[in-house]
């Protein structure tokens, strides 16, 4: 499975982890995994993440507008230099916290 | 065995005992029989009744059932129809030659009812799976179809939007742009302001198809009516952003750069939001200055968190700027290798003709061996003499009877408004219902920001112009602007307008007072009108658009004119 | 007449497939088989002979003479390779068995006339 997901144990972070290409192909999946969870802080895990296309940035950002939008706690952990690269340029970790 | 859809099967077979043996197996099963005695008979009985399945004795007089077999196969086309072959032949050389032809199965003599029966069964399920494959693709190549045409429509009705712009009629844009970026969401727009600036956008939507187009005529909407009225770049940005943000689903966006490039002033201000970076090209030193990407993409924020800042450069007589959306830089080559940064920054140190830039790149491109994308758009504007760019009439709609010929007006302009109105659009159109000041509106809007902007920048914020003498300054100006602006607490502009009408026609009396500390007016005036223009206060610009020019209260006070004969 | 000449189940299938026209299907083998043999008796090309011993072989098999259908395999394979006497013995020999079950195929047709 290419997007697992895995719930803290007091229930309030969820940790989401891309495996391969992080694009459309992945888009209910992703979906899927926070989609019925109220979450107060998100974890996305980018190590095994290969790629980042828009589809992927539009993702993210469908998560950050789940978790709360503007007060949502978003992070985006173990970003490769490509796909940091992707993410700065589209300025992305002025929504994110990106490492 | 479960029952199924009764057939109609054709019975190859010479042996007429086995002939009736078989059909009378076959009628017993619910099928439909038809018989041929040899090859010629099957052949011609497919031809007449298309049977749903074909049983064939392999040894038969006149034409054996090879020969037939695949005739029958030719007749059927892309339609599958099964052929068992009746066979005793045991040498596989025999069996093989049965495949050869065509054939789908064999079944052994002495018949044996239940497994003829199952094989039959299982090549019936054979040719039904066919059936749906081909009645989906033709569905599929039908939707397809539609699908094409939809675009086609839209691509139509967006052109009449898009082609209000300038990007075929002015002689400094140069750009390459696929007849089809549009449905790779790459969007490519430029429009002159009433002063005779340049606005031009490169925006890529995400997506691909109609989602990826839609957003652009709404955009372009607000792209070209807001450049026409005079807003600058920050106010466009911020009304494209906001409906984007409104109409555009969640994870829609669109990357862009935006450039208001000014002919009068030798600038060009910049704003990047998630598009690969431009370059401004200084001919003179040959440098390449990158333009970054700064901001999200537009339609991500919400307009209180929108960020509209924007970066001023100076340009030379001829300088450019390049920009190009990230179809050139993800054009991948058989390895899936990018073309990426570096390649494109070898291309440009290769350069040496400024003109050749785009066939180099294309050049680049082609000798990479990637696959052409719909969605390389690449342009480049260069800042020419303003007399060189003749932006188009502008043309108005109403008659011209109920103009108003005798009044004044008033505004003065405070702290907190300072900081978020631009209030030259408003002026502008509130002017422009004169007619007789029509025909100078570009004038006329040059002059009105250019008095507007000294008194907002060196008189209420204290700018100091000479810092725009060189490029470091330059930026350093523009951020300080920012800065002082967004600490502002007091301070006013006041405009008045008064329009009076003359034996021959009318006079329009623009009147600008600022809170500022003033100026040596008597030190400028004495430079000559030809002065250079990235420092000095547009003094000169004013001097030489508008009539009897005159500054007072220690600078702190501008004066100008505009006079216009009546119109026949 | 015993088991390895015809097989009586597969005399009951047929009869139980081809219900009223049983009779008829005895009729069309027992005339087909008469054309064969001749075939087989004047054969001049070992292809002719192939053709027609593999034609009888397949409705033999179908109607459970299984003697016969044996023989006519064997004439099917061997016709090229065996000289013309043992040919010719051969021939005799399928001869000789369907004139040993013709009766039987009669009785049948008997016991079962066509209805009209």
């Amino acid at each position: 499975m290419s997007v697992v997901s895995k719930v803290s144990q007091d229930g309030q972070k969820l940790t989401i982890s891309i495996k391969g290409r992080f694009d459309f192909a992945k888009h209910q999946e992703f979906r899927e995994s926070y989609e019925d969870k109220q979450l107060s802080a998100v974890v996305v895990d980018l190590k095994e993440a290969t790629y980042l296309d828009s589809s992927a940035l539009g993702m993210l950002l469908l998560l950050r507008d789940h978790a709360g939008g503007d007060d949502s706690d978003v992070r985006v952990v173990n970003s490769s230099t490509d796909v940091r690269k992707i993410l700065a340029i589209s300025n992305f970790d002025k929504l994110f916290d990106i490492s | 065995m479960q029952p199924m859809e009764p057939l109609t099967i054709l019975i190859a077979e010479d042996s007429a005992a086995d002939r009736l043996l078989l059909s009378s197996i076959l009628r017993r099963q619910g099928h439909e029989v038809l018989t041929a005695a040899n090859g010629a008979e099957a052949v011609e009985a497919f031809g007449r009744q298309q049977p749903h399945l074909v049983l064939m004795d392999a040894m038969m007089p006149v034409m054996d059932g090879f020969e037939a077999a695949r005739q029958i196969k030719a007749l059927a086309g892309e339609t599958l129809v099964p052929i068992i072959f009746l066979t005793s032949l045991s040498e596989s050389e025999a069996l093989a030659r049965c495949l050869e032809v065509g054939g789908d199965d064999f079944l052994a003599k002495p018949y044996n009812q239940v497994i003829l029966a199952a094989k039959i069964k299982a090549m019936d399920r054979l040719r039904r799976l066919q059936d749906t494959v081909l009645r989906q693709r033709d569905q599929i190549a039908r939707h397809h179809e539609y699908l094409l045409n939809e675009q086609r429509v839209a691509k139509a009705v967006f052109d009449k939007v898009a082609h209000s712009g300038c990007l075929n009629a002015a002689p400094n844009i140069r750009y390459l742009q696929s007849p089809y970026a549009l449905f790779n969401g790459d969007l490519l727009l430029a429009a002159f302001t009433p002063a005779g600036d340049m606005h031009v956008l490169l925006g890529d939507f995400t997506g691909h198809g109609l989602p990826a187009a839609v957003g652009a005529m709404p955009l372009a909407e607000v792209f070209y009516g807001m450049t026409a009225k005079g807003y600058g770049l920050a106010e466009t940005l911020r009304e494209m952003n906001a409906k984007l943000k409104r109409i555009l689903p969640v994870d829609m966006f669109c990357c862009a750069t935006l450039l208001c490039l000014s002919f009068q002033r030798r600038s060009v201000e910049v704003w990047n939001g998630g598009m690969p970076d431009g370059y401004l090209h200084c001919m003179a030193s040959g440098e390449r200055i990158p333009l970054p990407a700064r901001h999200l993409p537009l339609g991500v924020l919400s307009p209180e968190s929108f960020d509209e800042r924007t970066e001023v450069f100076p340009m030379a007589l001829g300088d450019r700027v390049f920009l190009l959306s990230d179809g050139v830089i993800d054009t991948c080559d058989a390895n899936e290798q990018l073309f990426g940064v570096q390649r494109l920054q070898q291309v440009f140190a290769a350069n040496r003709q400024a003109d050749a830039l785009f066939e180099e790149i294309e050049q680049a491109l082609r000798d990479f061996g990637g696959e052409a994308r719909d969605d390389v758009s690449m342009v480049e504007i260069s800042l020419l003499e303003p007399a060189q760019i003749t932006p188009p009439a502008l043309v108005y709609s109403d008659s011209g009877q109920s103009c108003p010929l005798d009044w004044s007006v008033s505004f003065e302009f405070r702290a907190v408004t300072l900081k978020r109105f631009n209030p030259l659009p408003y002026l502008l159109q509130l002017l422009l219902e004169v007619h007789g000041l029509r025909a100078q509106s570009g004038a006329l809007y040059s002059v009105l920001a250019e008095l507007y902007s000294n008194a907002l920048e060196h008189g209420v914020l204290g700018l100091d112009s000479s810092l725009k003498r060189n490029a470091s300054g330059f930026a350093r100006y523009y951020q300080e602007r920012s800065t002082r602006l967004g600490e502002l607490q007091e301070g006013y502009v006041r405009v008045h307008l008064q329009v009076t009408p003359t034996d021959d026609g009318g006079c329009l009396t623009i009147h600008v007072e600022d809170s500022g500390k003033g100026f040596d007016v008597e030190r400028v005036m004495a430079r000559p009108l030809e002065d250079i223009r990235l420092s000095g206060r547009g003094v000169s610009l004013i001097r030489q658009l508008g009539r009897n020019a005159r500054w007072t209260d220690n600078g702190r006070s501008a004066r100008v004119e505009f006079i216009w004969e009546a119109l026949a | 007449m015993d088991e390895t000449h015809v097989d009586r189940n597969v005399l009951s299938a047929l009869q139980e497939v081809m219900e009223e026209s049983y009779p008829e299907l005895l009729d069309i083998f027992l005339a087909d088989s008469e054309e064969r043999l001749k075939v087989l008796r004047t054969a001049d090309s070992g292809d002719r002979l192939v053709e027609a011993a593999h034609s009888f072989k397949g409705s033999s098999s179908n109607m459970g003479a299984v003697r016969l259908t044996e023989l006519c395999h064997q004439l099917e394979q061997q016709a090229r390779a065996l000289p013309v006497n043992d040919i010719q013995e051969l021939v005799r020999e399928i001869d000789r068995e369907f004139a040993s079950v013709r009766p039987l195929y009669e009785a049948e047709r008997q016991r079962c006339p066509a209805k009209i």
